[in-house]
C-alpha cells in the first residue's frame, strides 16, 4: 500500500469512497458530532461545486480514522468532536485537546502525556509567546512564535479563550426564540449568523421569506460586509503607520453605523431577522436616507482607499507580504475574502445564491496574489460592489409584507450557508417538535484560523499584526 | 497622497458630538427599551415577563405585594417586548443608568399601586425567571450542568459602597485598560468606536493602553468563559490600584445570553470586583461615553 491508501484505509468506508471519487477531492467544508436521535454520529460535509453540499454520517464508534493526514483542514474539526463527544480519531496527527484548557478535566488527561506546545528547539531559537490578553482593543487567543532572528520560523495558535458553549446554549430553545443566541456567536456580523440560522429554520418549515424582507437581509448583509471592510482596510493601513486612514474609516463607519439606526432603529441589525422574515419595514423615506449615506461613503472610501494604496509606504509594506499560497489556501480549505485573494473562487453569493441575490448579476472579484496587498484590494473590491448591491436592492424595493409566520412544533433538518463578510457560514440545523435537538455553527474563522501560520511563517516577526489584520478573523466565531 | 488625505480630513465637517449633548438620546440605535405606561398592571407586567428572552422583564412576590422588575443588566435589547406590548414599552432614546452600580440597573414596580419603587432592593437567587429560554429556567436545568460543571448560581452583586474618588488622584487623565473576558466582539466594536471623530473619547483626557500595568481603569467585556478566568484575575492584578473597573454589557453586567453556559463562569463581577456598570447588548458609543464620563465625573 501508498501511504496516500494506507491513510485512505482508515477511514469510514462512506467517508473513504467519497473521499476517492474523481476527478479530485471535495473541499472540506465541516466536520461536527451529533448525539442524534439514532446514536452518536459524526458529519462530514464536503464541497464538490454543485448546488447542495454532500453530506455523510458516520456512526461514531469510539474510534474513527482520521481525514487530517489527508486533508489538513480537518484537523481542528476532529479535535473539537473529539473534546465535545468523545470521538477518538486513529491517526491524528496532533490530537491536543482544542476547546477547554486550564479547567478542563477531560483537557488535563489529555494533555498529561504530551507537550503544551509543539516543541521547537535549537540553537538561537526564540519562542516569543502572545496573548491570551492582547495589546489593544481585540478578542483574546494566544499565539506562539519561534522565531530565528527576525524571522518566524514556527507559530502554533491556542484559541477558544471565548468558547462559551454556544451550540450547547442552543439545544432545547424554541426554534423562534433562539436568534438573540445566534446574534453573540460573533457580534460584528450578527446579522450573517442570524440569517443563516433563519434559513435553515425555513428551509425546514419549506417557507422562503417574502421578497420585501430577501431585500431587507440583502441590505443588511452587504451593509455588514462593507462596514467590515472599510473598518479592516482602516486598521490595515493603521498599523503599517498610516495614520489619517483609520481616523477616516471610522468616521464612514460611524456615518453608515447611524444611517441604520435610523432606518432600522438597531446599528449592529441585531434583532431584525427573524424566522419567516424581518420585524423591521423602514419606510420609503428612511431607505434614501440609507441610500444616500451607502453610496455617499463608498464613494469617499474608493477615493481614500485609491490614494493610500498608492502611498509608496504602504505599498511596500503590503506587498509580497503574509503570502497565502493557492496551494495553502486549498489544502486549509480557505473561504471568503482570504481564499478570494489567492485565487478561489468560492462566493456562497454566486455559488449558491439565496434570497434576493438570486435577483443580481455580479462578479466577484478574485485575485492571485494571496499576499497583503491582494486581501487589502479585495475588501476595496468587495466594498463598491456592496454599495453598488445595497443601492440596486433600495432602488428597486418589493411590495408586501416583511414576514411569514412559522408554524409550530417544526420536526426536521436543515442547513444554510451565507457569504458572510468574512466568508462561507454554515448552520446545520436539526428540529424537534419546535426545539433545537442540535444547531453545529461553521464559522469562517474556524476554517481560516489554522490558515493563518502558512502566511506568517518566513516573514519577519514584526509584520505579523498587519497579516493577522489582513485575515481580521473572528475569536468569538471561531471559538463560539 | 498622505498630505491629500489629510486636506481632506482638515476640509471634511466636524462630526463632534457635543459632550453635554451626548445623553439625551445615547440609547438611540441601541433598542434598549423605556416603559411608556402610564400605570403596570399585572396584565401587561404578565405578558411583558412571557415575552422577554433573559427575562431581564419578570414578576415576583415580596412581602409588599406582587411586583415587576426591569433589569437592564439582563437585557439584550431584542425588541421582542416592544413587539409584544407596543403600548406599555418603546425604545428608550436616553438611558441614563450608564457608569451604575449594580443596584441601579434594576428597576422594579408595585404592581397593586402599578407606580415605579423609588429604591428597589437588591434581587438575589430567589427570584422565579421565567424567560422563554429554557437555559435561563433553573427548573430545567440539570444540576450538575451539560458537562459535569457544576451550575453556577445567579450573579451576587459585589458590594462596592461608593466609587472611590480617583478623580483626585487622576486629575484630568485616566488611562483605560479594555478587557475582553469572553465577549462576542460587539461591544468591541462599539468600544473602538469611541476613537471615533463623533465621540473622540479623549477629549474626557480618557486613553485606551496597551498594557494593564498603564492602566487606571479596566473596561471589561464579555462573559468571564472558563477559559478566561485566570487571564481575567491577572490582568486585575496587574493594574497598580489605585484601580476602577466598569463591567460593559449584558455579558459583562449579567453573563447576558451566556450567563447559564457550563463554559462560562460567570458575569465580571464574580470574578473581580466591579466598581461600575455599563448595560447594552452592545452598548452604543453614547451609552459607553455617558457611562465613563459617570464614573470619572466628569460632566
Ligand atoms: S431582553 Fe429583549 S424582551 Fe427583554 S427587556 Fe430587553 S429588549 Fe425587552
Amino acid at each position: 500500500m501508498t501511504p496516500r491508501e494506507e491513510k485512505l484505509a482508515r477511514l469510514a468506508p462512506a467517508l473513504r469512497q467519497a473521499w476517492v471519487r474523481e476527478p479530485e477531492p471535495p473541499r472540506l467544508v465541516s466536520i461536527f458530532g451529533d448525539t442524534g436521535e439514532r446514536g452518536p454520529s459524526v458529519h462530514y460535509l464536503l464541497d464538490r461545486g454543485q448546488a447542495d453540499y454532500e453530506e455523510i454520517e458516520v456512526e461514531a464508534a469510539t474510534e474513527l480514522g482520521s481525514l487530517t493526514p489527508l486533508a489538513p483542514a480537518a484537523a481542528w474539526h476532529e479535535r473539537e468532536v473529539h473534546d465535545r463527544f468523545g470521538t477518538v480519531f486513529a491517526g491524528h496527527p496532533d490530537p491536543r485537546p482544542l476547546l477547554g484548557h486550564a479547567h478542563d478535566a477531560l483537557a488535563a488527561a489529555a494533555a498529561a502525556d504530551r507537550p503544551e506546545f509543539t516543541p521547537v528547539a535549537g540553537e538561537g531559537i526564540t519562542e516569543v509567546a502572545v496573548g491570551p490578553v492582547h495589546a489593544g482593543i481585540i478578542e483574546p487567543g494566544h499565539f506562539r512564535f519561534s522565531t530565528m532572528g527576525d524571522r518566524v520560523i514556527f507559530l502554533e495558535l491556542r484559541h477558544f479563550y471565548t468558547h462559551k458553549g454556544t451550540e450547547d446554549l442552543l439545544a432545547g430553545l424554541e426554534a423562534a426564540a433562539a436568534t438573540p443566541l445566534v446574534e453573540s456567536v460573533s457580534g460584528d456580523n450578527c446579522l450573517a449568523h442570524a440569517v443563516a440560522y433563519c434559513e435553515a429554520v425555513e428551509q425546514i418549515a419549506g417557507l422562503e421569506p417574502p421578497p420585501r424582507a430577501q431585500a431587507l437581509r440583502l441590505v443588511g448583509l452587504e451593509l455588514e460586509r462593507l462596514l467590515a471592510h472599510v473598518g479592516d482596510f482602516g486598521a490595515l493601513c493603521g498599523d503599517v503607520g498610516f495614520a489619517p486612514m483609520p481616523a477616516l474609516a471610522s468616521r464612514l463607519k460611524e456615518d453608515l453605523l447611524r444611517a441604520s439606526a435610523r432606518c432600522c432603529g438597531t446599528r449592529t441589525w441585531r434583532g431584525v431577522a427573524i424566522p419567516g422574515g424581518v420585524t423591521v419595514d423602514p419606510p420609503a423615506a428612511l431607505r434614501q436616507e440609507l441610500a444616500h449615506a451607502v453610496e455617499a461613503a463608498e464613494r469617499e472610501f474608493a477615493t481614500l482607499a485609491g490614494l493610500a494604496l498608492r502611498t509608496p509606504s504602504v505599498e511596500m509594506r503590503f506587498e509580497g507580504a503574509g503570502v497565502l499560497t493557492a496551494g495553502a489556501a486549498r489544502d486549509w480549505a480557505a473561504v471568503g475574502p482570504v481564499a478570494r485573494a489567492s485565487g478561489a473562487s468560492l462566493d456562497l453569493r454566486r455559488a449558491r445564491p439565496r434570497g434576493a441575490y438570486r435577483r443580481q448579476a455580479f462578479t466577484p472579484p478574485i485575485l492571485a496574489a494571496g499576499d497583503v496587498m491582494a486581501r487589502a484590494r479585495i475588501r476595496v473590491l468587495e466594498a463598491s460592489l456592496s454599495a453598488q448591491l445595497i443601492l440596486e436592492t433600495l432602488a428597486d424595493w418589493p411590495a408586501g409584507a416583511v414576514r411569514h409566520p412559522v408554524p409550530a412544533g417544526l420536526d426536521g433538518g436543515g442547513l444554510a450557508a451565507v457569504e458572510s463578510p468574512r466568508g462561507e457560514l454554515l448552520y446545520w440545523l436539526r428540529l424537534r417538535g419546535g426545539r433545537i435537538l442540535r444547531c453545529a455553527i461553521r464559522s469562517p474563522s474556524f476554517q481560516n484560523w489554522p490558515a493563518l501560520p502558512s502566511a506568517v511563517i518566513g516573514g519577519i516577526i514584526a509584520d505579523f499584526p498587519m497579516i493577522n489584520k489582513s485575515f481580521n478573523l473572528s475569536y468569538s466565531g471561531c471559538d463560539r | 497622497m498622505i498630505g491629500d488625505l489629510l486636506l481632506r480630513t482638515l476640509r471634511a465637517p466636524n462630526r463632534l458630538v457635543p459632550l453635554a449633548s451626548l445623553g439625551g438620546d445615547n440609547a438611540a440605535g441601541s433598542r434598549m427599551p423605556e416603559i411608556t405606561c402610564a400605570a403596570m398592571t399585572p396584565d401587561i407586567a404578565g405578558r411583558l415577563a412571557a415575552s422577554c428572552p433573559t427575562a431581564a422583564m419578570r414578576s415576583g412576590e415580596e412581602a409588599a405585594g406582587a411586583f415587576f422588575e426591569l433589569d437592564y443588566a439582563h437585557c439584550i435589547g431584542c425588541g421582542r417586548c416592544a413587539a409584544a406590548v407596543p403600548e406599555a414599552v418603546g425604545p428608550a432614546r436616553s438611558l441614563p443608568v450608564c457608569g451604575v452600580q449594580r443596584a441601579r440597573l434594576t428597576r422594579r414596580w408595585n404592581l397593586a399601586t402599578g407606580a415605579e419603587v423609588a429604591r428597589p432592593p437588591l434581587s438575589g437567587a430567589a427570584l422565579p425567571l421565567v424567560g422563554l429560554w429554557p437555559c435561563f429556567d433553573p427548573r430545567q436545568r440539570t444540576p450538575a450542568g451539560a458537562q459535569g460543571v457544576p451550575q453556577l448560581p445567579r450573579c451576587a452583586p459585589t458590594a462596592v459602597p461608593e466609587l472611590p474618588r480617583l478623580d483626585r488622584w487622576l486629575g484630568r487623565a485616566v488611562n483605560i485598560r479594555q478587557l475582553d473576558a469572553g465577549s462576542c466582539n460587539g461591544c468591541e466594536a462599539e468600544i473602538s468606536a469611541l476613537n471615533n471623530p463623533y465621540y473622540d473619547l479623549e477629549r474626557l483626557g480618557a486613553h485606551f493602553v496597551a498594557s494593564p500595568k498603564h492602566a487606571d481603569l479596566l473596561l471589561v467585556t464579555g462573559p468571564v468563559t472558563r477559559n478566561m478566568e485566570e487571564a481575567v484575575r491577572q490582568t486585575y492584578e496587574a493594574v497598580p490600584a489605585p484601580k476602577l473597573v466598569v463591567a460593559v454589557g449584558a455579558c459583562g453586567c449579567s453573563g447576558g445570553v451566556f450567563a447559564s453556559s457550563p463554559a462560562v463562569a460567570g458575569p465580571v463581577d464574580r470574578i473581580i470586583p466591579v466598581d461600575a456598570y455599563i448595560p447594552g447588548c452592545p452598548p452604543t458609543p453614547a451609552m459607553l461615553a455617558t457611562g465613563l464620563a459617570a464614573v470619572l465625573r466628569r460632566r
